[in-house]
């Protein structure tokens, strides 16, 4: 059965248009849709739906594995709990400082850096491969070396900006070294998913460009920008949706002081040091919320720069 | 109850119970220390081929040792035989039905000879559900060149490092400040100290009593008073340690390691010990260490408390104490001439371990420890009155596991 | 030429700019890891003796367990995960880019819910699940968690990649004769290349990196990862840090990444400047 994918584009657009019987064409391409993905799906599904669904099932009881006995249903009294809580809400409002000033930095210093990475007329490997090590360190070592860093007399970052205070242990130095190590830590990947977003920009395109008169900053905003938006999408999306889940970095620098505290670490508290599996459920399930809506917000905002929201992307 | 979407194939026993010429292995999970793997030799050549001791390590951090023990245990995994347990987690374990009793003759040989305050962490209502095998406590170092004569209350210490300070010479004082377990430590052997109480003797009951109003004070002075580190609410253990081998502090309250790791680091550096200073005198130190559990789930109990009493023997503990640094909780050790050069301070230590704290005794342990660490950092904003009622109010939310952990 | 020169320089001044950026922290790291326990907090940025015995420690073949058995699994784990991920991504993300089926949109919704949801709370159950299917503690335990919270970032970034290429393409060379196969492997193979090798990259990253199921889905050297062989690590007594140690495996274990990325970057670029759309 070899399904012909010679113009499957054809079979619609020549149209038998509007007709409720599918053509062969058209049979054949779902078919080889559904194919395609399924080895995809299969994996992620079974890998994750019973977790997903263990989850939200566990946010509707308390238990707490400490006291098994008192194990009980209690529909959404988990959820009251963790929405009026002050540290909740206080680790909520530093996330998303936290999220929102590093991913907006990213934004521009990845831009900057996908553009340097892909024009340099000298040492381009270098560059390039400089430019994404400090994605490929382990996280916690990185902080770990950053902590080093910002301690009075052992570190050499203290030593000449910080002069007599202790960086972490002041809440705005402490969120600045966070977001620092953050910003550094994954730039990179930003940077990556820009410049091959760039590297699709036609070249005859801005060569157009720039003999009709447009100055470089014109064929930025105007040529390269809108071909780059799938790109900036995808690494806005995803670097929003790592960033609002921070937790080594935080973890290492300061444990949790001075109210630096992410959701990603009070969900851990509860979950982990707490073992209180029902308020950790509940809080991981307000995280995907959270998280779902600043997804969904992406979206829209981008239209239909979004995979598989036009047909096909057919132009 | 996992299993339920689980494709169940073959029933899986790897490792767990006997291998292939049907010898008995007994697995010990045990936190990453030095030289354990002789004293597990020693013990498999006494065993006398009736069981192998099989040893798997946990993760350095104490926090971590306990997440992987905890998951398994919490799905009943047969795999673990003999645990080791920070001294706070005994509650813990014992309610949640994970450890089992140690009961007629296993009972007896595990408290003979122990000292009382490591015996006191390994019990829960009146019963006990380990073994300890080592213990630990503070003790307060200083530099003999700057210091002639120890303090031996807090606001004695705070006094000669302000003397210190005037006269220009290094002064500061190491305290492990920073939001963990560290700062728990300390402000439970000032309550102690005070003669107060954190938490009842049943372990329900938020109590926060005048003694602990009184080490809110001595803390918040202490945070206060120009002889602290500036890094106090971020400091560690080690923190604390490098800085004093770096000579910038004169005096650090830290752990007896600290000794083979200042000759180490700094081979020059001239220093002594003495006892933890309290309030009125001396301080009732809170005590650290681990104790040996079996696990519920292990399929070959006897073995395993055979295994447990042989690695915590007298031998096995000086063995351990000499090479692995870590203090013996069998009083007799400490009179060994062997341990002397390993352990100049022993003598200090036994003092202390005579007279000392253990932290709040209940299943809830971590979530207290959790809150009073939030609440208590920094030390420098603490309001006495005003911290005490917060503790009580969010200890009491912790004890009854109720509410959200900061 | 003059004018070439001056800007190689003048982009050579901004190359040294983004090294020194990248690199600067890096490179506390190495020195750091080159420090022995008695200069460790010293300050200096430089050590001013160089001391091997971190790496010794580690590189020791007695101590296989530690570190050299850690890195095997590391490698095998990532590159295996890796490849996995991007054959079944591009895969998926070529039907959901070029072709028209139901489902597509729920598809994408689902696999960008699975990357949203916090895995702190997933790795219990799949503990339980992996317990009683054997797969604890062994490769496979870990691959498949590592494909299935990559996939998400794959399936994106594939499919933002093959829509950017124009459907004529793929029309014109099966006009001139190619068969499908050809059609793919000649036109839009090499045009895909960059999204592919992107994916590829950071797939591999996130893989050699996580620490999360490393340390909940393993227990002994068999299949522990690196990142969770660090917690392993000792100092010399119970509250040493043993920063040299854990900073000189760091330093190891980036050298693949390094390599890795220097072998694939060119590979991002080659795609539609090789001249496939010729006027």
């Amino acid at each position: 059965m070899s399904i012909s994918t010679t113009t499957p584009a054809t079979a619609v657009e020549t149209g038998r248009a509007g007709k409720p019987v599918l053509s062969e064409g058209r049979r054949a391409e779902r078919r080889l849709g559904w194919l395609l993905c399924a080895p995809a799906v299969i994996v992620m599904l079974a890998v994750t739906a019973w977790p997903i669904i263990y989850s939200v099932w566990l946010s509707l009881q308390r238990y707490d594995l400490k006291f098994p006995d008192q194990r009980q249903f209690v529909w959404f009294d988990n959820y009251v709990t963790v929405l009026s809580n002050g540290y909740w809400w206080t680790a909520f409002g530093v996330t998303a400082f936290i999220t929102v000033i590093s991913v907006a930095i990213e934004l521009v210093l990845g831009m900057v850096l996908a553009l340097i990475m892909h024009r340099t007329l000298v040492g381009r490997g270098l560059v390039r491969t400089s430019a994404l090590i400090p994605y490929g360190i382990v996280t916690v070592v990185a902080a770990f070396s950053w902590r080093y860093a910002w301690t009075p007399k052992t570190g050499y970052l203290a030593n000449t900006f910080a002069g007599e205070t202790a960086p972490l242990t002041d809440r705005a130095w402490s969120l600045f070294t966070i977001i620092l190590a953050e910003v550094w830590k994954t730039t990179p990947f930003m940077a990556l998913l820009l410049m091959a977003g760039l590297a699709l920009v036609p070249e005859d395109l801005l060569k157009a460009a720039s003999m009709d008169g447009a100055s470089a900053w014109q064929r930025f905003t105007k040529v390269i920008l809108p071909l780059m938006k799938p790109a900036i999408l995808v690494a806005l999306l995803f670097r929003t949706l790592d960033a609002f889940r921070i937790f080594d970095n935080i973890f290492v620098l300061t444990a949790g002081a001075q109210e630096t505290s992410s959701v990603s670490m009070i969900t851990y508290n509860n979950l982990i040091k707490g073992l209180n599996l029902g308020i950790g459920a509940t809080m991981s399930v307000l995280i995907f919320v959270a998280v779902a809506i600043i997804a969904y917000v992406f979206i829209k905002l981008f239209g239909t720069s979004a995979p598989g929201s036009d047909d096909g992307g057919r132009r | 109850m996992a299993l339920g979407a689980a494709i169940l194939v073959a029933p899986v026993l790897a490792a767990c119970g006997s291998d292939g010429d049907g010898r008995t292995i007994v697995n010990l999970y045990y936190a990453p220390e030095d030289k354990l793997e002789d004293v597990v030799a020693n013990c498999n050549e006494a065993a006398g081929g009736r069981y192998e001791i099989v040893y798997t390590k946990l993760p350095r951090e104490a926090d971590g040792q306990r997440e992987q023990m905890v998951r398994r245990l919490a799905a009943g995994d047969a795999d673990m035989d003999v645990m080791s347990l920070d001294v706070t987690w005994t509650a813990e374990f014992a309610e949640a039905g994970w450890i089992q009793e140690w009961t007629g003759d296993a009972k007896d040989e595990a408290e003979n000879g122990t000292l009382q305050g490591p015996l006191d962490s390994a019990s829960w209502e009146g019963k006990l559900f380990a073994a300890p095998k080592n213990t630990n406590v503070q003790l307060l170092w200083y530099r003999s060149d700057l210091v002639d004569e120890a303090p031996e209350t807090f606001d004695d210490l705070i006094a000669a490092a302000r003397q210190l300070k005037d006269a220009g010479d290094p002064y500061v004082v190491g305290m492990t400040g920073a939001q963990y377990e560290g700062l728990v430590v300390q402000y439970n052997t000032l309550t102690a100290s005070a003669g107060g109480r954190l938490v009842s003797e049943d372990g329900k009951q938020a109590v926060v009593d005048e003694g602990a109003v009184k080490a809110l004070e001595t803390l918040k002075n202490f945070a206060t008073s120009g002889v602290a580190s500036t890094s106090l609410s971020n400091a560690k253990e080690d923190d604390v340690r490098l800085a004093f081998q770096n000579e910038q502090m004169a005096f650090q309250l830290n752990w007896p390691y600290v000794y083979a790791a200042m000759q180490t680091g700094n081979p020059d550096l001239q220093f002594e010990w003495a006892r933890y200073p309290g309030i009125d005198g001396p301080a009732k130190v809170t005590i650290g260490g681990f104790n040996l559990a079996v696990s519920k789930y292990s399929e070959h109990p006897e073995e395993a408390f055979e295994a447990a009493l042989c690695l915590r023997n007298e031998e096995n503990q000086k063995y351990s104490a000499i090479n692995s640094g870590v203090p013996p909780t069998i009083e007799a050790v400490y009179d060994d001439p062997e341990m002397d050069e390993a352990y100049p301070m022993k003598e200090t230590i036994l003092e202390e371990l005579k007279d000392a704290a253990v932290r709040p005794v209940t299943p809830a342990y971590q979530n207290a420890s959790t809150i009073i660490s939030t609440v208590l950092s920094p030390p420098q904003d603490i309001d006495p009155q005003r911290t005490a009622e917060r503790l009580r109010e969010e200890l009491q939310d912790a004890l009854d596991s109720k509410g959200v952990l900061p | 030429m003059a004018e070439t020169t001056g800007k190689k320089v003048g982009w050579g001044f901004v190359n040294v700019l983004v090294v020194i950026y990248a690199l600067f922290p890096v490179l506390w790291i190495v020195s750091l890891s080159f420090k022995g326990p008695e200069t460790l907090s010293d300050g200096n940025f430089i050590p001013r003796e160089l001391n091997t015995d971190n790496y010794a420690l580690i590189l020791d073949p007695a101590n296989f367990g530690l570190f050299l058995r850690p890195l095997i699994n590391s490698i095998g784990i990532a590159l295996i995960s890796t490849a996995i991920a991007v054959v079944l991504g591009t895969m998926a993300a070529y039907a959901i880019a070029r072709l028209s089926f139901p489902g597509k949109g729920l598809l994408v919704g689902i696999s960008l819910l699975i990357a949203m949801f916090p895995q702190v709370s997933l790795v219990s159950p799949l503990f339980e699940i992996e317990r009683s299917l054997g797969l604890f503690d062994t490769w496979p335990g870990l691959i498949l968690p590592y494909i299935t919270f990559a996939l998400p970032l794959a399936i994106y970034t594939l499919s933002a990649f093959f829509r950017e290429i124009p459907w004529e393409l793929e029309k014109a060379a099966k006009m001139d004769g190619a068969t499908p196969t050809q059609a793919f492997t000649k036109v839009i193979a090499p045009l895909a290349a960059p999204g592919v090798f992107t994916t590829a990259i950071l797939v591999f990253i996130f893989c050699w990196n996580d620490f999360l199921f490393a340390i909940s889905l393993t227990s002994t050297e068999a299949s522990r990862t690196v990142p969770a062989a660090l917690s392993f690590f000792t100092g010399a007594s119970q509250f040493e840090d043993p920063t040299g140690s854990v900073c000189a495996a760091a330093v190891i274990i980036t050298i693949p990444i390094v390599l890795f990325v220097l072998f694939f970057q060119r590979r991002i670029v080659a795609g539609l400047t090789s001249g496939a759309v010729k006027g």
